[in-house]
């Protein structure tokens, strides 16, 4: 999967878990400061990555580093094992 | 300023209404507790909560002139004269010597000797020790500067504070329970998934809970059956991995509202319990917002209230807990009560509401805790918020707006930012509590301070 689709899933599934249309965001967006994501909206950020992108991550392995920004995020799905593709 | 709530507090907890307290804030208690129980599965938790922390300071509004607030920080200098020009007398605050970033006050207390000599003399002179919930380290502390505890120790305090023992003790008491079920096990969350599979598909959602979770942490909606499996698998890939398939929650229908409650019963160490106060409670996906008061019940509510108070204090007290207790409640969208929720054997947000509600709001008028965000690039002077709320209430007859917490507004600016550039925005919470003669009245004053507050923040950008 090229990176911008992975943006364009990461965008999706933060529009569904935080019940908002962000429309396009950019890389450097801070999920917790500026999105006010919270540590139990990430469960279900991955769940719904899960859906989208085809991975399988387990909460407890996470750096939450990882989760500083939308690029961030995309560098971490980049990384991580897809099972069904 | 010494209330009779706190006067009446005191009596209960020890014997005696003009006891001294030493009181330590301890938000979060539950992370403490927590530990050696299996949750939902979560990313390893962030290691300070400034802004969290920072709710310590709710503590002076509650505490009496004769009594003791341990802050990691001392009052901003403004925020306390402004106290004073209300007319509210304070306790006296220490402050530890040895302060760290990401230690919790205790554990700043318990690495500062001076102040454990200071608190020392206070258990000399009779004193207890009043933290929000006890946890090993309040305990220690208490044992380390000879303070007795007010409230029982960890061990009885963390057992009654699960949400699983919450949920038993709501069905033996015969109190009417949010339809669901307690989980310690794998296979016990799997069969409880399996047997709301129809309502699921049918687009019911269900909420699991962490028997520990607190303030919207350690809480999933589940929408629909394949959020469920997905649940399912994440569990059971760390089953296999730690070789450990407990997990400790419980399931319960969403069910639709027209208003959360929360209520407060006092346990005296003679086991007579009062019911305080009954509040709405303002929530957001499970975050607390803020408290309306008083709640809008019928009688007949009111009075299935004050039952299961009676119920849930008698079997605390049984099995050992005195103190405080906050319950959670909801009324249903059909108005049918479900009287308990969750029972928080604590301090509770509400509890120090109790002092200044007393002082700061007639009878027949309402009032509202709340606190406001803020997003700032700087740490803002309280002369600014002073300035920003100077003449909301002008114009408004009997409306008045009380600052009841102001170190939350920069607690976030003391996290420190990557090395170089600018410093990053960073966000505040300003709490307060705003009284006037009716509810509309009140809503209008609410929207008053949302904007005032609001000329204190940066811009918003677009996406947020």
């Amino acid at each position: 999967m090229e990176r911008n689709e992975i943006v364009k899933n990461i965008q999706g599934a933060l529009a569904e878990v935080l019940m908002r249309d962000f429309g396009p965001l950019p890389e450097n967006t801070r999920l917790f400061e500026d999105l006010h994501l919270d540590s139990t909206a990430i469960l279900e950020l991955l769940m719904a990555l899960e859906d989208n992108i085809g991975i399988e991550v387990d909460p407890e392995k996470l750096d939450m580093g990882d989760f500083r920004t939308i690029g961030t995020l995309t560098d971490f799905l980049e990384r991580t094992p897809k099972v069904n593709s | 300023m010494s209330t009779r709530y706190v006067r009446g507090i005191k009596r209960a907890l020890t014997g005696a209404p003009d006891t001294p307290l030493v009181l330590l804030c301890n938000f979060e208690a539950e992370a403490q507790w927590a530990r050696g129980h299996v949750g939902l599965p979560a990313p390893p938790a962030n290691a300070a909560r400034p802004l969290v922390a920072a709710m310590e300071e709710l503590g002076v509004l509650l505490a009496g002139p004769d009594d003791t607030l341990v802050l990691s920080r001392p009052l901003d200098p403004g925020y306390r004269d402004y106290l004073a020009d209300q007319g509210l007398v304070l306790p006296t605050v220490l402050v530890p010597e040895n302060c760290l970033p990401g230690r919790s006050t205790t554990e700043n207390a318990l690495d500062s000797p001076v102040l454990l000599d200071q608190m020392r003399r206070r258990g000399a002179a009779g004193a207890r020790l009043l933290p929000m919930g006890t946890t090993t380290h309040e305990q220690e502390l208490a044992r380390r500067c000879g303070l007795t505890l007010a409230v029982p120790d960890a061990t009885v305090v963390e057992r009654v504070n699960s949400k699983i023992y919450g949920r038993r003790l709501t069905e033996a008491a015969g109190l009417r329970p949010v339809p669901g079920a307690c989980c310690e096990t794998r296979q016990e969350l799997a069969d409880v998934l399996a047997r709301y599979q129809l309502r699921l598909e049918s687009g019911q959602p269900l909420v699991v809970k962490d028997a520990y979770g607190v303030s919207g942490k350690g809480l999933l909606v589940l929408e629909n059956p394949t959020r469920a499996a997905q649940l399912l698998r994440m569990v059971d890939r760390r089953a296999a991995r730690t070789g450990d398939d407990r997990i400790h929650v419980v399931v319960e229908e969403w069910l639709p509202k027209r208003c959360d409650l929360n209520y407060q019963v006092t346990i005296g160490r003679d086991g007579r319990a009062g019911l305080d106060f009954v509040k709405q409670a303002l929530t957001a996906q499970g975050v607390h917002q803020g408290h309306l008061m008083p709640a809008e019940l019928s009688a007949e509510q009111y009075r299935q209230i004050e039952h299961a108070a009676g119920e849930v204090a008698a079997r605390l007290y049984a099995d050992g807990y005195h103190g405080m207790v906050g319950v959670d409640a909801i009324v249903g969208a059909d108005e049918t009560l479900y009287p308990v929720l969750e029972i928080n054997a604590r301090l509770n947000m509400s509890t120090y509401q109790g002092g200044i509600t007393e002082l700061c709001q007639p009878p027949d008028t309402v009032a509202l805790a709340r606190h406001y965000p803020v997003r700032l690039a700087a740490p803002l002077e309280f002369a600014a918020v002073r300035r920003a709320l100077d003449g909301v209430c002008a114009g408004r007859p009997a409306a008045r707006v009380l600052v009841t917490c102001f170190a939350t507004v920069n607690a976030n600016a003391l996290v420190p930012v990557g090395a170089g550039g600018p410093p990053e925005p960073f966000d505040g919470r300003l709490y307060a509590l705003l009284v006037a003669p009716d509810r509309d009245r009140l809503a209008d004053l609410d929207r008053a301070v949302r904007a005032a507050v609001t000329i204190l923040s940066l811009a918003e950008e677009s996406h947020d």
